[in-house]
């Protein structure tokens, strides 16, 4: 356990730095700064894999960990997208769609229509990009509702989803895009998990170091107040939606890989996987407060947990009321600690 | 053609064997079986199959429920590694079934068993299947005889691109053009075989085809949901609904004979647990067994229902 402490002291310093305005705050609330008031869940982790670690004998090994890695590899590239909309008051509920949406043109652009790989990557982003960014403006221009904006999308993008081929799946990549799922370089890294850790890295920068991730917390927490410190709201609210559309749709890429097949009818349900990391990583579903670093907790939260009760061939059926008694859980400590203060 | 018979006759053999020896026995102490969605009853009947016969045997199975996502499914096979299986039985979940289970299971050296279908591309040591052309030809041949041959019909597919999908469409089709007085006027296609989607397709049918005589639902599910959907609309009387697959539910709403539901085909998914495991001993003893075993379904009616809900074959 030691050297969890000091790697939280050491990033710890910078955060304080970054925050600035929240300086006050850090000085009390070193911790669950760092992971965006999250240090319930960052201790239910560690205490889940301690549990699994003596419960099983196949758990506390680097080859599941890093089975573990893969398997939360879509969820987790997908809550980051879903993080930055909840942050700023938000919701999402077309990524799963909108994954199966950049699935489906991508198997279409490189299988039917015989282009590059990486060309069919690009047009798969671009696509979801689309689906966000008409969510994105439906939201701020047409004053609808995140949650009607983005549940048209997600039926919108479902459909196109299974347009495209009639419904049907399709097969045929290139070999080298299924082994970058499964081939880890240097015994250590898939391609697909190297793609969702760059993803973490890239975030928790963006919203620490950036003016632009600063102002998401201003937006969530205010958006007329935003708007008055200068901030531009609709343009940011805009570029969050197409973000995490993208992420999505990047999400899908990697689906598409682990699974060398599309198929339309894959990511049902997802964004509420997503949505539970969300909640269970300490962030409001009221915006403002949280962060990535939370969501990454609450991820793996899921992930240990599924992968713990497969280990330990607990039923199916009772997997799913355990998982939803951690989300309770999680939830109900966050509320309590919220109001203790 | 005689490797394959004596290969069979290894296969029985060793489970005739198995029968009274222990598990160390017959090679294999731990059997994974990942199943895409236990709601189905189809598949679990099959994992009843499994178990009920590798209990008999000592021998441990995992279940894992991939609750129809084929993503969850490729997580849940790298967990069935992880605990150490000495083969694994695998019925691919979603429409495009993943090879990378098959794969993974491969690299460790674990026979694959497929059920129900296999991975384009990457098939395990045997696939056991229920045939559906000849079955499926047997249903819709028996509904186009309730209505003496002519009138119009429709279908209600499974989910678009899957192997049973396409055979029962195969097979139905066959007896359709068989008959020219039958008419097939319109055909939809569920997501999830579910009875819901059965309902609410079955009713709109009706709503553009109200003098529809014959419905075929791909699956126990779609067919139960449609004849709902026909005694709904006041229609009983008229019209013939025939599934497939001989689900408890259906088996048991065909022994009360009370619906416009009235024949479907019983696969034999307890057999096929059974077959699974013992094909899994057989490879572990390095028999030879075939590259596809494929038990029939049985056409059943209001007459010979009963004797399956007693005993599911």
């Amino acid at each position: 356990m030691e050297w969890v402490g000091s790697e939280l002291a050491q990033t710890d310093v910078g955060d304080t730095v970054a925050a600035g305005g929240e300086q006050k705050e850090a000085g009390r609330f070193k911790l669950s700064n760092l992971f965006g008031g999250s240090t319930g869940p960052l201790l239910g982790l560690i205490a889940l894999c301690i549990v699994l670690s003596f419960a099983t004998d196949s758990f506390l090994s680097l080859r599941n960990f890093l089975n573990i890695l893969d398997q939360i590899t879509v969820l987790g590239i997908i809550a980051v997208g879903m993080t930055f909309v909840i942050l700023i008051g938000g919701i999402d509920l077309s990524v799963g769609s909108v994954l199966a949406l950049s699935m489906m043109v991508l198997g279409y652009l490189n299988i039917v229509a015989g282009m590059p790989m990486g060309i069919a990557i690009i047009g798969a982003l671009a696509a979801s990009a689309v689906v966000g960014i008409v969510a994105g403006i439906l939201i701020t221009e047409f004053k609808v509702p995140a949650f009607v904006a983005t549940l048209a999308m997600m039926s919108i993008a479902r459909g196109l989803a299974n347009m495209i081929t009639d419904g049907s799946q399709l097969i045929g990549f290139p070999p080298w895009f299924n082994l970058s799922a499964i081939i880890r370089h240097g015994g250590f890294l898939t391609t697909t998990v190297a793609i969702m850790l760059a993803v973490f890295v890239v975030a928790i920068l963006f919203q620490r170091y950036r003016a632009g991730g600063r102002s998401l917390y201003a937006i969530g927490g205010n958006p007329e107040v935003a708007r008055l410190a200068g901030i531009n709201v609709k343009r940011s609210t805009v570029l969050v939606y197409m973000f995490c559309a993208m992420l999505a749709g990047l999400a899908g890429v990697t689906l598409a890989a682990r699974l060398d097949a599309v198929q339309p009818s894959i990511g049902v349900a997802y964004e509420l996987d997503a949505i539970a990391a969300v909640v269970i990583g300490g962030t409001s579903l009221s915006g403002g407060t949280g962060g990535v670093g939370g969501t990454i907790i609450g991820v793996l939260i899921i992930g240990v947990l599924r992968n713990g009760l497969n280990l330990l061939s607990v039923s199916p059926f009772l997997q799913s009321v355990i998982i939803g008694l951690v989300i309770v859980l999680a939830v109900a400590a966050e509320t309590f600690k919220h109001r203790k203060k | 053609m005689k490797s394959i018979i004596k290969a069979v006759f290894a296969a029985t053999a060793i489970a005739g064997i198995a029968g009274t020896a222990s598990a160390q026995g017959v090679g294999i102490e731990k059997i994974g079986l990942a199943v895409p969605n236990l709601q189905a009853d189809y598949f679990n009947q099959i994992k009843l199959g499994v178990e009920g016969y590798a209990k008999k045997l000592g021998i441990e199975v995992i279940t894992v429920d991939a609750k129809g996502d084929t993503n969850t499914q490729v997580s849940q096979v790298q967990d069935l590694l992880t605990q150490g299986i000495d083969a694994f039985i695998y019925i691919p979940a979603g429409a495009a079934a993943a090879t990378v289970p098959t794969r993974l299971a491969r690299a460790e050296g674990i026979p694959v068993i497929n059920v129900d279908r296999e991975p384009e591309g990457e098939p395990g040591d045997t696939v056991i299947y229920g045939e559906n052309i000849l079955s499926s030809y047997e249903v819709c041949s028996h509904l186009i005889g309730l209505a003496e041959g002519k009138g119009k019909m429709v279908i209600i597919h499974g989910q678009k691109g899957t192997t049973p999908e396409v055979q029962r469409y195969e097979g139905c089709k066959r007896a359709i053009d068989e008959n020219p007085g039958i008419e097939l006027v319109d055909q939809q296609w569920t997501q999830m075989w579910s009875p819901d989607e059965g309902f609410s397709i079955g009713q709109n049918m009706l709503q553009a085809h109200p003098d529809v005589k014959i419905i075929f639902g791909q699956a126990d599910a779609i067919a139960m949901g449609a004849a709902k959907a026909v005694e709904g609309a006041g229609l009983s009387d008229q019209i013939f609904v025939g599934g497939y697959d001989g689900d408890v539910a259906a088996l048991e709403s065909l022994a009360k004979c009370d619906t416009p539901f009235i024949v479907t085909a019983t696969q034999s998914t307890q057999a096929m647990g059974v077959l699974a495991v013992n094909s899994a001993i057989a490879v572990v003893n390095d028999a030879v067994v075939p590259v596809r075993q494929i038990p029939n379904a049985v056409l059943t009616t209001c007459e010979n229902a009963q004797k399956f809900v007693e005993k599911h074959p």
